[in-house]
C-alpha cells in the first residue's frame, strides 16, 4: 500500500489526530444524531412554520455547544431541553452542534 | 425502533419524567367538551374522530388502559421518533396535555359520526365564483401538464401553513405552486379529461378543486371526518370518495364537487358476520364508467356504474381487511390487496368476479402498484409491510396471473414506482428503524435489488417524473425535503423543500393509468 510508505506522515497524522480527538467532530455522527435526537422539534433546515423551536441551521458552533451544555447541567432551564441535552455526551455535542453549524439553513 | 433509539426515547421520557413529577398534579378546569375540542383540532386527523384510529393509533379508553399518565403526557410533548407524531411541548399548554391524557383514557371509541349528503352539501366552499375568469394556459412555463409532479406535504403537525399540496415541474425540479389544504394532503388525483384540474383530499376528508393553470382553490367541499379513498371517471365528470369516519363514500359531480349519492358501507364480511366499514382504495378506470371501491372490513369489492341511480354490484369473500389496488390490461383487471389474508386479489371489472388470489409477503400494501413491460411479459410488483420474518416484493405475471418471483428486500415496503423507461423499480424500505431513510432499487430484467439509496428522513413514495428521466422521492417526517435522482445514475440531482412530505404524485399517471406502464399500450388498450 502507498500509504505504508508514508509511513513517517502516517505518525504525523496519527499524532494530530490524538491531539485533535477531544474536539474533533463527526459531522457524519452529528447528522445521525440530529436526524434521531433534535430534527423531531427543530428539524434538519429549518423547524415546522408553526413549530415553537428555534432553528439550529447555521447557528454559531461555539453557541450550539455552550447551549447544550448548560441544558445538560441545568444551568439553563428547559424542561425539555433539560432532559434531551441530558442523555447527550461531550462527543454527541461536538457532533451535532458541527452538524447543525455547517448547514445552510 | 430499533434498541438505540428505543434507550434513548426512553431516557427521554425518564428524564422528563424525573422533572414533570414533582410539579404535583395541577387542576384542570376543562370540561370533556373543551377536550373533545382539543382533541379534534390536533388529534383528531390522524387518530380518528371516532378515537378508533387512522393513519396513527386509535385513542380510547380500552386502547389506553393501563398506560402510564406520565408517559403518556410525556409522549405528546416530545412527540415520537421514527414515526408522524409531532412534538406538541409549547402548542398545547401542560395542562391542555394533562386534560388530554385524562380525557383519552376515560373516552371510549365513539359511535360512527354522522355526516350526511346534506352535511357534505352544506360544506361546499366556492372560491372562484366564475371559473371563465380562470387563465386559459399555465401562467408558468411549462412544455406539458404531464411534467407536473404534485405532491402532498403533511406539514409538520399534520395541520396548519405546512400543509399543502406543492406542485413541481419534473423537468427542471423547480416549484411551480402550492396550495394550503389547512390539514394534511393525502391523496393528488388529476382529471384524465381536462388536464388543468387537479383534487386534492387531505386527512380530514376535504377534498379541494385546483386549477393547475393558476395554482389556486377553486372549491373545496368536506366528504367525511376521516380517510383517503378518492377516484375520478375516464371521463372527468365523477370524483368518487370514501371515509374511514363515518363509514360511507359519496359520488361528487367533479366540476361543482356536490354531492350527487352517498353509500352506506356494510356487507357481509368473508367470515359471514355483517359489518359496517371503513372505505379502502378508490379508482376510475380507463376500462369504462365505473369506479371500483373496496370496503376495508367487509372484504368486498364494489363496482358502482356511473348512470341513473349510481347501482352496484357487489364483488364479495375478496379478502380480509382490504385496502389499496392498482388496475392492469387497460383497467379492466384489479389487484387489490388484502392485509389479513396476506394475498392480492386480482378482479375482472367487465365480468366483476375474483379471477384468483395470489400470494403478496405479508400485510400487502401495494400503494399505487407498478406494473412493467419486460421480454412479452406485463410484471406487477406489490411491496408489503412486511410486519414477518420474511421481507419480499412480490412479482406477478399479471397475464397468466401467477407469482414470478419473491424478491428479498431490507425490509418492510409501503409503495412501488416503475416507469416504462426507467430501468429500476424503486421501492421504499419503511421497517421502523436507519433503513426507513433508505429506497431500494429492483432491476426490471434480473429482478434483484441492484441499489440502496439513502434518501434521508423517513424516505417514502417514490414516483417518476412523466418522462421517466427522475426520481423523486419524499424524504419524510422530520426530513423536510422531496429528493430527486437522475433514474439511470441514481446520482442526486435536486432537492425541494418543504414540511414532512408524504406522496407523490405525476400527472403523468392519468396517461399510463399503472405506473411503469407505456402510454402506448394504454392507447391499444382502449
Amino acid at each position: 500500500m502507498r500509504l505504508a510508505t508514508f509511513s513517517g506522515l502516517l505518525v504525523l497524522g496519527l499524532g494530530l489526530a490524538s491531539i485533535q480527538s477531544a474536539n474533533a467532530a463527526s459531522i457524519y455522527a452529528g447528522e445521525a444524531k440530529a436526524a434521531t435526537v433534535c430534527s423531531q422539534c427543530h428539524g434538519i433546515r429549518t423547524p415546522s412554520a408553526d413549530a415553537p423551536f428555534p432553528p439550529l441551521a447555521g447557528r454559531d458552533v461555539e453557541y450550539l455547544k455552550t447551549a447544550l451544555k448548560q441544558y445538560r447541567d441545568k444551568t439553563r432551564k428547559s424542561d425539555i431541553m433539560n432532559a434531551i441535552a441530558g442523555s447527550l455526551s461531550d462527543d454527541d455535542i461536538n457532533n451535532v452542534a458541527t452538524y447543525y453549524a455547517k448547514l445552510k439553513p | 425502533m430499533n434498541t438505540t433509539k428505543k434507550r434513548l426515547f426512553k431516557s427521554v421520557i425518564t428524564g422528563l419524567a424525573a422533572i414533570i413529577l414533582p410539579l404535583g398534579v395541577q387542576a384542570t378546569s376543562d370540561t370533556p367538551k373543551d377536550m373533545h375540542q382539543l382533541y379534534e383540532d390536533n388529534c383528531a386527523s390522524c387518530h380518528g374522530s371516532d378515537h378508533g384510529g387512522y393513519l396513527a393509533p386509535a385513542l380510547n379508553s380500552d386502547k389506553l388502559k393501563g398506560r402510564s399518565p406520565t408517559s403518556l403526557r410525556s409522549l405528546i410533548m416530545t412527540g415520537s421518533f421514527d414515526t408522524l407524531m409531532p412534538p406538541f411541548y409549547g402548542r398545547l399548554s401542560d395542562d391542555e396535555i394533562r386534560g388530554l391524557v385524562k380525557y383519552l383514557q376515560t373516552t371510549p371509541k365513539q359511535a360512527n359520526p354522522a355526516w350526511t349528503i346534506d352535511d357534505i352539501k352544506a360544506s361546499l366552499k366556492v372560491y372562484v365564483k366564475d371559473e371563465s375568469t380562470l387563465p386559459a394556459k399555465p401562467t408558468y412555463q411549462i412544455n406539458s401538464m404531464d411534467d407536473v409532479i404534485g405532491v402532498a406535504a403533511r406539514g409538520k403537525y399534520g395541520r396548519g401553513s405546512g400543509s399543502k399540496a406543492v406542485f413541481i415541474n419534473s423537468t427542471t425540479h423547480k416549484q411551480i405552486g402550492e396550495v394550503a389544504t389547512g390539514t394534511a394532503a393525502h391523496i393528488i388525483d388529476y382529471n384524465p379529461a381536462n388536464p388543468r384540474w387537479a383534487y386534492v383530499k387531505t386527512d380530514t376528508a376535504e377534498i379541494f378543486k385546483i386549477d393547475l393553470y393558476s395554482m389556486q382553490a377553486v372549491r373545496s367541499v368536506k366528504t367525511g371526518y376521516n380517510g383517503p379513498g378518492m377516484g375520478v371517471s375516464r371521463d372527468g365528470k365523477y370524483i368518487m370518495a370514501g371515509s374511514f369516519v363515518p363509514h360511507n363514500a359519496v359520488i361528487l359531480d367533479a366540476d361543482t364537487l356536490e354531492p350527487l349519492k352517498t353509500f352506506e358501507l356494510e356487507g357481509i364480511d368473508p367470515d359471514g358476520k355483517m359489518v359496517s366499514s371503513d372505505s379502502g382504495m378508490i379508482l376510475g378506470t380507463p376500462f369504462d364508467d365505473i369506479f371500483a371501491i373496496a370496503l376495508e372490513n367487509a372484504g368486498q369489492v364494489w363496482v358502482v356504474d356511473l348512470k341513473e341511480g349510481f347501482p352496484v354490484t357487489k364483488i364479495e369473500k375478496v379478502g380480509r381487511h382490504l385496502h389499496d389496488a392498482f388496475l392492469t390490461h387497460g383497467g379492466r383487471k384489479l389487484m387489490i390487496a388484502a392485509y389479513d389474508d396476506n394475498i392480492v386479489a386480482a378482479i375482472d371489472l367487465k365480468d366483476r368476479k375474483i379471477i384468483k388470489k395470489l400470494d403478496a409477503g405479508c400485510v400487502p400494501h401495494v400503494g399505487g402498484g407498478a406494473a412493467v413491460e419486460v421480454d412479452g411479459r406485463t410484471l406487477g410488483f406489490g411491496t408489503n409491510f412486511g410486519d414477518c420474518e420474511k421481507t419480499v416484493v412480490s412479482v406477478w405475471d399479471l397475464d397468466k396471473m401467477e407469482v414470478v418471483k419473491q424478491v428479498p428486500v431490507a425490509g418492510g415496503t409501503e409503495s412501488p414506482a416503475a416507469h416504462a423507461n426507467a430501468p429500476y423499480v424503486a421501492v421504499d424500505i419503511i421497517s421502523k428503524d436507519r433503513r426507513a431513510r433508505t429506497i431500494q432499487l429492483i432491476d426490471k430484467l434480473s429482478l434483484e435489488v441492484v441499489k440502496t439509496l439513502d434518501v434521508g428522513g423517513h424516505a417514502y413514495f417514490p414516483e417518476y417524473s412523466a418522462d421517466g428521466k427522475f426520481l423523486y422521492v419524499s424524504a419524510g417526517y422530520s426530513g423536510d425535503e422531496v429528493v430527486v435522482y437522475d433514474s439511470t445514475s441514481l446520482e442526486k440531482v435536486a432537492s425541494v423543500q418543504m414540511e414532512s412530505p408524504a406522496g407523490i404524485f405525476s400527472h403523468g399517471r392519468v396517461r399510463y393509468m399503472t405506473r411503469g406502464l407505456s402510454p402506448d399500450e394504454m392507447k391499444g388498450a382502449k
